[in-house]
């Protein structure tokens, strides 16, 4: 039985593809600028952004800080209320998808809260707990856990009903179900959640960050907007952008470390 | 092979789904290390037969002894090889060939030597690392069947294991099932709709009858192994049983 491993490269084209794209939409936008199509003051090209991100580096005006400690700002807010919202979120969703009374009591109330915009809260979150970090990272956090209950509760009930006989007739237990059955098969929509759950948090940071700010990429936004510089809104959007498609690329390799039986 | 010793007894089995009566008072034994076969019609309830069986289900009336007490997944060493796929995706070959008897608790030295051993005898050992979905179906199918072995269990039951194999891969492994059983003397309920797989296996065959669903009658197969589909009496039992259940 010669069973091996094989590895199957894949085209060139393809891996560059991703980079052609890229560049031909930098270059298409640079263009529409240059050639004077959009108009400078409701646009920046992206080679001023590029110098503009490089200034600010340094440079902490006019907006009172450079561009690390925005992002370190908003990095603190969103990982705090992310991290807070995968830590509650997948556990009561695992938990709702297996056990009956849990389901019974966090549901009805999940549902209801589940269609309201994180930020409706904002109000609430500035009585509760003023304007500070806290509040923050309560927004993100009630943006955050709803793609982790749903999924981890969706990959719950997605258990294929056979494999929970097959350990039934071993005379598994409830829990041993859950934990050596339920869990592993939920991990695909687990790492879906993640995905969801990061984007819901990251593009909700800027909702977080209208309660008055001082520092933070969406702060950094709202202020490019009050300042009329298209260029700071574009460098604050880009930023937002950038670093929630590197987080999505991390967790994405960590997925397939992990999930290396299930999927390959 | 097979000691007198009785293991399972099942008196008066019978299940109903609200009027519909799927199984009506069966009976039987089976011997310690006994392989029988159960064939019968299509559609006569043979999975709802091992459901209850199992205790996936439970009976409306009667009994399952397994020697001489009521039947418990928790107690007993039941097995069961579902027709369709049961291997856990996120685990390796050898993981999964462990895995009931990581639930049963067998101590983990014991664990590894009993998988290796059969791993050895159903030529799984070269593909112990891979996982599930890199091996070929009648390998999945034969990671089930070792699980199910590897428990050492007090009654195996099989639900059309090799029903979705083609005819080359059912004969061969229908010579490791007798391989496996001989080797490990484990007591096996065996239900197929492949009548010639019957008599290929087993010891003894029970013909179940239409909804409700009856032991109609019990063949025993006396001869020799290894058998030939051709030989006279092969050809004569198989025309019996056929005779017995067919709906033509």
């Amino acid at each position: 039985m010669g069973y091996e491993e094989v590895r199957v490269d894949r085209p060139l084209l393809l891996r560059l593809l991703p980079f052609i794209s890229v560049g031909t939409f930098l270059l298409l936008w640079e263009w529409s600028v240059r050639s004077g199509m959009v108009p400078e003051v409701l646009l920046a090209p992206p080679s001023q952004v590029f110098s503009l991100f490089f200034e600010k580096l340094s440079e902490p005006n006019p907006d009172g800080a450079v561009l690390a400690v925005h992002a370190w700002t908003s990095l603190q807010e969103a990982f705090l209320g992310y991290g807070l919202s995968l830590l509650v979120g997948i556990p009561l969703g695992l938990a709702m998808g297996w056990f009956r009374i849990v389901e019974g009591i966090a549901r009805p109330i999940f549902e209801l809260i589940r269609p309201i915009p994180p930020i409706a809260w904002i109000p609430l979150t500035v009585f509760w707990f003023g304007i500070g970090l806290t509040g923050k990272v309560f927004i993100i956090w009630i943006a955050g856990i709803v793609p982790c209950v749903i999924n981890a509760y969706v990959g719950v009930r997605m258990t294929q009903p056979t494999l929970i006989q097959m350990a039934r007739t071993y005379g598994a237990t409830d829990w041993q179900i859950f934990c050596q059955l339920c869990v592993p098969s939920a991990l695909p929509m687990i790492f879906g959640a993640l995905q969801i759950a990061l984007a819901y948090c990251w593009t909700n940071l800027v909702g977080a960050e209208l309660l008055a700010a001082d520092t933070g990429l969406g702060y950094l936004i709202t202020m490019g907007g009050r300042l009329g510089r298209p260029d700071i809104v574009v460098l604050g959007m880009v930023c937002v952008g950038l670093s929630g498609a590197i987080l999505g690329f991390i967790i994405d390799i960590i997925e397939k470390r992990l999930l290396a039986g299930i999927r390959r | 092979m097979s000691s007198e010793h009785v293991k399972i007894r099942v008196t008066n089995l019978t299940k109903r789904f609200g009027d519909l009566t799927v199984l009506d008072s069966i009976a039987f034994e089976v011997k310690a290390g006994e392989l029988v076969a159960i064939v019968g019609p299509t559609g006569c309830g043979k999975t709802t037969f091992l459901n209850t069986l199992s205790k996936l289900m439970p009976a409306t009336e009667g009994s399952i002894l397994i020697d001489g007490e009521e039947a418990n997944p928790r107690r007993h060493n039941i097995s069961y090889v579902f027709q369709e796929p049961t291997c856990l995706p996120w685990r390796t070959v050898r993981e999964n060939v462990a895995y009931g008897m990581e639930i049963k608790g067998v101590p983990h030295a014991e664990r590894m030597e009993r998988t290796d051993r059969i791993m050895e005898i159903v030529g799984l050992s070269s593909c112990a690392h891979l996982y599930p979905n890199q091996v070929s179906a009648s390998m999945v199918q034969r990671i089930a069947v070792s699980r199910a072995f590897a428990v050492e269990p007090d009654l195996l039951l099989m639900d059309e294991p090799y029903g979705q194999l083609d005819v080359k891969l059912r004969y061969y492994l229908e010579d490791e099932l007798v391989t496996l059983w001989q080797k490990l003397q484990s007591t096996v309920l065996f239900v197929t709709h492949n009548i010639e797989e019957a008599v290929y296996v087993a010891e003894r065959i029970l013909v179940l009858s239409n909804k409700p669903t009856k032991v109609k009658a019990e063949i025993p197969v006396d001869l020799p192994r290894p058998r030939d589909f051709l030989e006279p009496r092969f050809m004569e039992i198989r025309q019996q049983v056929t005779e017995l259940i067919r709906w033509w």
